[in-house]
């Protein structure tokens, strides 16, 4: 069953129940509690997490590991205990991108990463060493091509 | 323990009522707390993107 949702960037939006997110805690200090997975390019490594009853809320996503291949998420055994995931390898792993006015200044916060497991998504601390709050991003990508 | 320096304990136990008590380093708690408000401002910034600007990192 779709869902029609109301977004202050894309306007309403049709999609999919799979595609909706529930977020126990909210992203951290911004809240949300429910959030779809938009895919508005299949070939951009970018997509957008939009509240679905908050129609400003919405943040750039993207997998870490497009740009990170050796990106590693630690958690605490209180964190794994608090949300209900283990290993923190069985879940999807998303990062916030925080854009820039110029594109060499976009970083992607591999600190406080985005756990999805089984419809419920976790914001957590990372406490694997180097995981920057603001990662460079093409810095990353430059890294990511040369390891094909 | 909750934590690696984090006790919690029973101080005291009166018919129903049951005082906890928790123990922690000054210096984790602060550390937890400035984690958040940094995670919170990096969160709030990431929220005021223009889905213009991502499109141009495209190619």
């Amino acid at each position: 069953m779709p869902v029609t949702i109301e977004s202050s960037r894309f306007g309403p939006l049709e999609v999919p129940d799979e595609a909706v997110i529930e977020f126990p805690a909210g992203l951290i200090g911004v809240g949300g509690r429910r959030f779809a997975l938009l895919v508005r390019d299949e070939s951009s490594p970018f997509r957008w997490l939009q509240e679905t009853e908050r129609a400003e809320l919405a943040l750039p996503v993207a997998s870490p590991f497009e740009f990170f291949p050796d990106y590693v998420v630690e958690i605490s055994d209180g964190e794994a205990e608090r949300i209900g995931i283990s290993d923190p390898d069985e879940a999807e792993v998303l990062a916030i991108v925080r854009a820039a006015p110029q594109l060499e200044d976009f970083t992607i916060n591999l600190m406080a990463p985005i756990l999805v497991s089984r419809g419920k998504a976790h914001q957590v601390i990372n406490e694997a060493p180097g995981a920057d709050l603001r990662a460079p991003l093409l810095a990353g990508l430059a890294a990511a091509r040369s390891h094909r | 323990m909750i934590g690696d320096d984090i006790v919690v304990e029973i101080v005291e136990v009166s018919g129903a009522t049951v005082r906890v008590g928790i123990t922690a380093p000054r210096d984790v708690v602060i550390y937890r707390e400035e984690l958040w408000e940094r995670v919170k401002k990096e969160n709030q910034a990431a929220a005021e993107a223009d889905p213009a600007k991502l499109d141009e990192l495209q190619g």
